[in-house]
Parts: structure tokens; C-alpha cells; sequence
């Protein structure tokens, strides 16, 4: 009778995991356009933000003077950067999503406005947001042409430099590729490591010298088609990128590839290294005493004749499509467009970022001068390779640039394997 | 008519009571769905193109195939295996030799026991951030170097693919030595001391001692050693991703970092999957391989 009970059992987990099986078990379809309730329902909207405290997005200031104003409650939710990018997914296709979330404009978003998972927001943009520049409009939009991300701020990229560093090697900002590559020379004749980049943990800052590089050379429309997959990453035209990522390779540090982010920012501002292509967020990475003395110039020109891009990545909010509470989640994002709740987000990101609102009256520290200046200037602003490609695409840079910087004789060999990387990830997703 | 009452009498003996049906289903419940469960959705995600919020295509054995393709796949096959090889072989002669030296009650030698038991108790983050200040460019070890004369071996030992995944498993040894020296000991306490005792006075030799009488009373400690080790390997993930998160370009890449990025980076869910079936499968057969071979040998002996 055991016998017979044991077996009894194992025949009984073998239906159902037959069962289970054929079940096709895991909830995998895209979900279809669910439209909103009319009225909210009770009870305070959820803002996730990726914003720990250190990186002083200044959620929780904003979230005070909006729930002051007794319009309704909104509660901040913060997850460390890494997590919240892993998880976003899994939030917007929850049964029951938070409202609202903080996110990156262009294809980051499209990907999933087009699945149908953000609110559309396009009343919020025609009744509070008609100033608001056309080219933050359009990144703005689905594939159907409806507003779906609420922009924020933006920021700007720039070689940085240490002033008084440039000062004691008695050098100054270049203005061209040849220059730069004199002004390396230079530099490293008097035993300072030109550039400074850690891409241990942080390989995606390669990207940056990509994106610029790509941007320089071939423009502005080349390069979005290329991150659209529109052209091949094995294309010539992609290895005349790599043939001037080479011409600068002898001015990195010999380690860069076992650097780390915190070592390389430290390497500049204690004067070991000389220069920096990174973003604006840049000074809250160094130390206090230091970003005083910070200064940057623009990515050097290469080819004239090819008109400026910039890198000008939009931060903002998206609001989830199941939102239960869509009037409320709708104020908040009004009010976090507004010139009232963008000064709050401007002052707490110090001099770090440029508001997407252009009624935004406040005094520019002479950084964000400067960078409002050279992105105004520019006749096209580009976002950054993961925001323009697509989050899927970043671990394929990443892996071809960091090969590049240790084997740039294998530059065949690498963009082959991009090529066929990247659309293995499109194919993917 | 005897016989009635009696059978029934069996029958109801041997019949287990509620309560043991109580015990098994409950446990075969939870793990029913808290691990078959999600493992069968995991198999079925292998048969998908899905990035965890579009529509899921069904693509057959589409995965499978590409797998065996890929070449950062293949790189992170055979670093598994060099990590099963180096990474198991060491723990377990290291392991082995610690206890042996260690066994014996005598003064001091709990010092050195906790010595190399200390670094389990820390967590393997943080030993992946001693390390990696060990390893890093004009680092310990570089200062080491330069100390001894000998700065020409100087090396970015972390950022180069030809010394990353070695500076790696020296991290992972450095903690799991001192785990397979507790198992060991605790098998070599079991001993009767009086079997090696006697192969003394008949003149065995130390080696002999060791490799003819201790050595084969281990066998029952080997087997769950060989197989902790199997699994420690197969399942690997944290101190790789923690120190160099498979790079520089896929060099460090284990089976389970590469399931990972495939899985929350290219957000291919459907390939991450067929990796971690892959990975399910090895450990299976390692694992079931090395068990029937036991048990034989058990029964021959």
C-alpha cells in the first residue's frame, strides 16, 4: 500500500507538471490599449524614482510643495539606479502599476509607449505645456503621435577639465581634433594622463567618445539611423569612427579598462589625469573643493562641413497606462512641468542641469551657462547611444568599445561581432 | 475467517496515518510552487522572443540554436568549465591539505583554522571589493610588486582578458578553501583513530597512512564535497558580476552572469532562459553522474 501511495504520487506531480506545461504557463502578451478610469481612485499615487539620495534628482522637494498645495497626495518610492532599470517592465505590466516613474525621453520610452503601457498625456501637454520647445516635443511623442513623457530637464556633455590644472601645464581648451590631439601630446609630455575615463564598472562612458566620434565625423542623421538599425555597425562609415578613436587610444590611461568610475573621477580631480568627456552630473562627482575650479570646452570639431550635434539627454516622467488614478497622476505631472515645480527640481540639481520649461527663470551657474549656450548653438541635439538605440543595445557598445580600447588591431573582428550582437538584441525584444 | 481481522489489522498498520500525508504534500506543495513551478516557466520563456512587456513570439528550438552560435556563449561554457576545473579542483585538494594540517589538537591551531575559516563569514560583496583593491591598477598587488623588485610584472590584472578570470577565481578560492577545510575536518574527526594507529605499527608510511587508510574513509565526505563544489561552481554569479560583471568584453563570462546580462540588460528573456536551462541541465547530469558512480561503488564495496 506505500508502494502503491508512492506512486499514486509521482503520477499525480507528473500530471501536473504535464499540465503546466501545456498550460503555456507565463503571461506573455503585450497588453492591449486599456483606457483609463474616468474618476481616481482613492488614496495616494505612487512615484517611482530611480533617484537615491546622493544623485539629488530632488524628488522628494517637489513631492512636498505638490502635496502643500491639498490637490492630492503623492508618495515617493525610490530604488537604486541598476534595480530600477532592470524592473521598470515588470512595474508598468503589473496587474495593479505605480502611477508615475521617472525616466529617459526618445526610444527609451518609445519602446514602451508602443506597447501600449504608458498614460497618454497629451491634454496635460496642450493645456500646460505649450511653450515648451518643439524638439523636447517630439521626443516626446509614441509612434502614433500622442505625448507620452513629461520632460523634466536636460543636460549637456563637455570635455572636462580642471582649470587651474590646465593653468599649471600652461595649456588651453583646443577647438579642433588637431588641436586636441596636440594638447594631448602635450600633456603627456609632462606626464599627466590626458584623459581620464573608468570603465571597469561604468563601460558605457566609452559610448560617449562613440556617439561624439559618429556625430563628428558622419552626422547626425547617419548616426540616429545607425542606433535605429537602419545601418549596419560593420558599415566603413562606422570604422572611420574607430580609426579616430584610435588616433586618441595612446592618451587614455594604459589601465582604463580596470579603472574604476570612483578611481577615474579622483585621477582628475586630484590632477593625474587631464581630461574628462562626461556629462553634466560630472560635479556632483567630484569633490566640493574641487568643482569650482571645473571647467569644459566642447567635444572638438573634426570635419566643418558637418553641422554641430550635441548630446542633450531629456530627463523627465513617464505615468503607467493601468494608472488608477489618472486625473491626480495628470496634476502632478502639470505641476511637475510647471515653471513653479521645475525651479524646486533645478535647485535641487544644483548646476548640474537645464530646465526642459523655458519660463524657468533662474541665475545659471557659469556651467550650465556655457552648456545652455553651446546646446542652443548646436543645429541638432542627439540623446545618448541608450536612449537613442534602446537599453538592449548598450551591453553590445560596450562590450565592442572596451574590446577596441584593448585590441584596436581587431577592429574588424569587433565591428563584425557588434553587427551581429546588435541584432541579435533587436531580435530579442 | 482468522485470516480477515488479520489482514485488516496488517492494512491498517501499514496504511501511513494523515499526518504523513500531511507532512509530504505540504512540503511537495510549496516546493511545487516556489521552485517546479517557476522552473517549468522557465523552460517554457526558452521557446520564446520575449523582452518581458511586447508581444512573446514563439520561436521553437530558435534559441537553442542560436546558442550554439554564440560565441560570447561558447567563451562563458568554457570559463565554466575552467571554473568547475580550478576553481573546484583547488578548493578541494587545497581544502583537503588544510584539514589534514590542521586536524590534529595543537596549540595555535585554532588560530589558523579561523584564519582561513574568517573570510566565509564576510559577505561575498565584500570580499569582491577587498579584492578588487587588491587587484587594481597600482593597487596591493601592484604595491607588492614594486616592493620586491619585480614592477615589471605590474598588470591592469582585472582589465585584461588574459588575467581577469584567474584573478577572479583567486577571490573565490580565498573563501571557499576555508568552507571545504570545515567539511573536511568534521569528516576526518569521524575517524577512528585507532585504524590509523594500527597501520602505523604495522609501518605504513605517512603517505600511505594518509592515501591507503584516512583517504579512502572520506569517501562519504568526498561526495557531498564533489557536489557542493559542482553546484558552488555551476551557480557562481555574485563575486564574478560583483568584480568584473563578465567584462572586459565577455572575458570573465560565466554561464550565469551571461543568462543575467541576456536576461535584465538585452532584456532577452526567452534566450536568458534557454541559458539557464542549459545551466539546469549540466548540473543535473554532472551531479546524477557522479552519484550513480558512488552508490556502485558503495554496493561493489
Amino acid at each position: 500500500m506505500t508502494h502503491r501511495s508512492h506512486r499514486g504520487l509521482t503520477a499525480l506531480a507528473i500530471a501536473a507538471a504535464l499540465t503546466t506545461i501545456l498550460a503555456g504557463c507565463v503571461a506573455t502578451g503585450g497588453s492591449g490599449a486599456v483606457a483609463p478610469p474616468k474618476k481616481d481612485a482613492p488614496g495616494a499615487a505612487i512615484l517611482q524614482s530611480r533617484f537615491s539620495d546622493e544623485l539629488k534628482g530632488g524628488m522628494p522637494e517637489l513631492i512636498a510643495a505638490f502635496n502643500a498645495k491639498g490637490k492630492g497626495k503623492v508618495t515617493l518610492n525610490t530604488i537604486p539606479t541598476e534595480t530600477y532599470r532592470q524592473q521598470l517592465p515588470t512595474f508598468l505590466t503589473a496587474k495593479n502599476p505605480p502611477d508615475t516613474y521617472t525616466w529617459f525621453a526618445g526610444e527609451a520610452t518609445r519602446a514602451f509607449a508602443n506597447q501600449n503601457l504608458l498614460l497618454n498625456i497629451s491634454d496635460v501637454w496642450d493645456k500646460n505645456m505649450t511653450k515648451f520647445p518643439s524638439a523636447l516635443k517630439a521626443l516626446s511623442k509614441n509612434d502614433k503621435g500622442q505625448e507620452v513623457f513629461v520632460p523634466t530637464n536636460y543636460y549637456w556633455w563637455g570635455m572636462y577639465y580642471r582649470k587651474s590644472e590646465f593653468a599649471k601645464l600652461g595649456v588651453t581648451p583646443p577647438k579642433t581634433w588637431d588641436e586636441f590631439i596636440t594638447l594631448s601630446k602635450t600633456i603627456k609630455s609632462k606626464g599627466v594622463t590626458p584623459i581620464s575615463i573608468g570603465l571597469s564598472d561604468n563601460p558605457w562612458l566609452a559610448s560617449a567618445w562613440f556617439d561624439y566620434l559618429d556625430v563628428r565625423i558622419n552626422g547626425g542623421k547617419f548616426h540616429l539611423d545607425l542606433l535605429a538599425g537602419k545601418h549596419q555597425f560593420d558599415d566603413p562609415k562606422v570604422k572611420l569612427v574607430f580609426e579616430k578613436l584610435k588616433e586618441v587610444l595612446p592618451y587614455f590611461s594604459k589601465s582604463a579598462l580596470g579603472v574604476s568610475y570612483n578611481q577615474s573621477m579622483s585621477d582628475l580631480a586630484q590632477g593625474k589625469a587631464a581630461m574628462y568627456l562626461c556629462g553634466a552630473f560630472i560635479s556632483g562627482a567630484v569633490p566640493k573643493d574641487v568643482k569650482g575650479d571645473l571647467g569644459f570646452f566642447q567635444f572638438p570639431i573634426i570635419d566643418p562641413s558637418v553641422p554641430v550635434v550635441e548630446e542633450a539627454p531629456a530627463d523627465g516622467f513617464i505615468a503607467s497606462a493601468g494608472t488608477t488614478r489618472p486625473n491626480l497622476t495628470k496634476r502632478f505631472l502639470a505641476f511637475a512641468a510647471s515653471t513653479e515645480g521645475q525651479e524646486i527640481l533645478m535647485k535641487a540639481q544644483g548646476d548640474a542641469a537645464l530646465a526642459a520649461n523655458p519660463d524657468v527663470h533662474i541665475t545659471l551657474g557659469p556651467l550650465a551657462q556655457q552648456g545652455k549656450e553651446m546646446l542652443e548653438s548646436a543645429a541638432q541635439v542627439t540623446q545618448f547611444f541608450n536612449r537613442d538605440a534602446g537599453d538592449a543595445l548598450q551591453p553590445t557598445a560596450d562590450a565592442a568599445l572596451t574590446q577596441f580600447f584593448s585590441q584596436p588591431q581587431n577592429v574588424d573582428a569587433i565591428l563584425a561581432t557588434w553587427q551581429k550582437a546588435a541584432a541579435k538584441a533587436r531580435a530579442g525584444s | 475467517m482468522t485470516s480477515v481481522p488479520l489482514t485488516t489489522r496488517r492494512r491498517r498498520v501499514t496504511f501511513p496515518p494523515p499526518v504523513v500525508f500531511a507532512l509530504v504534500l505540504v512540503p511537495f506543495l510549496i516546493e511545487a510552487i516556489g521552485v517546479f513551478w517557476p522552473a517549468v516557466q522557465g523552460i517554457s520563456l526558452s521557446f520564446l522572443h520575449w523582452n518581458g512587456f511586447g508581444p512573446a513570439t514563439t520561436v521553437g528550438f530558435d534559441n537553442y540554436t542560436s546558442l550554439a552560435t554564440d560565441d560570447v556563449f561558447i567563451g562563458a561554457l568554457k570559463n565554466t568549465a575552467i571554473w568547475i576545473v580550478l576553481f573546484g579542483g583547488i578548493s578541494f585538494i587545497a581544502g583537503l591539505g588544510v584539514a589534514v594540517l590542521f586536524q590534529a589538537e595543537r596549540r595555535g591551531v585554532g588560530i589558523y583554522r579561523t584564519a582561513l575559516f574568517l573570510p566565509i563569514v564576510f559577505s561575498l560583496v565584500v570580499t569582491s571589493l577587498i579584492w578588487s583593491a587588491f587587484f587594481q591598477p597600482n593597487g596591493v598587488l601592484d604595491a607588492i610588486l614594486d616592493g620586491v623588485g619585480l614592477s615589471s610584472w605590474k598588470h591592469v590584472w582585472l582589465g585584461d582578458p588574459s588575467t581577469a578570470l584567474y584573478a577572479v577565481i583567486v577571490a573565490a578560492l580565498w573563501r571557499e578553501i576555508g568552507y571545504v577545510m570545515v567539511l573536511f575536518i568534521a569528516g576526518l574527526k569521524a575517524i577512528d583513530p585507532s585504524v590509523t594507529e594500527a597501520a602505523k605499527m604495522d609501518g605504513a608510511s605517512a603517505w600511505q597512512r594518509f592515501w591507503l587508510v584516512t583517504f579512502p574513509q572520506l569517501r562519504n565526505v568526498n561526495l557531498v564535497i564533489v557536489s557542493v563544489l559542482v553546484i558552488d561552481s555551476l551557480r557562481s554569479f555574485d563575486i564574478v558580476y560583483a568584480m568584473t560583471a563578465g567584462g572586459p568584453f565577455h572575458s570573465t563570462e560565466l554561464l550565469s552572469t551571461y543568462m543575467f546580462s541576456e536576461a535584465f540588460q538585452t532584456r532577452a528573456l526567452g534566450y536568458a532562459s534557454a541559458i539557464a536551462v542549459v545551466i539546469f541541465v549540466l548540473a543535473i547530469a554532472v551531479i546524477i553522474s557522479y552519484l550513480v558512480r558512488a552508490i556502485s561503488d558503495e554496493k561493489e564495496s
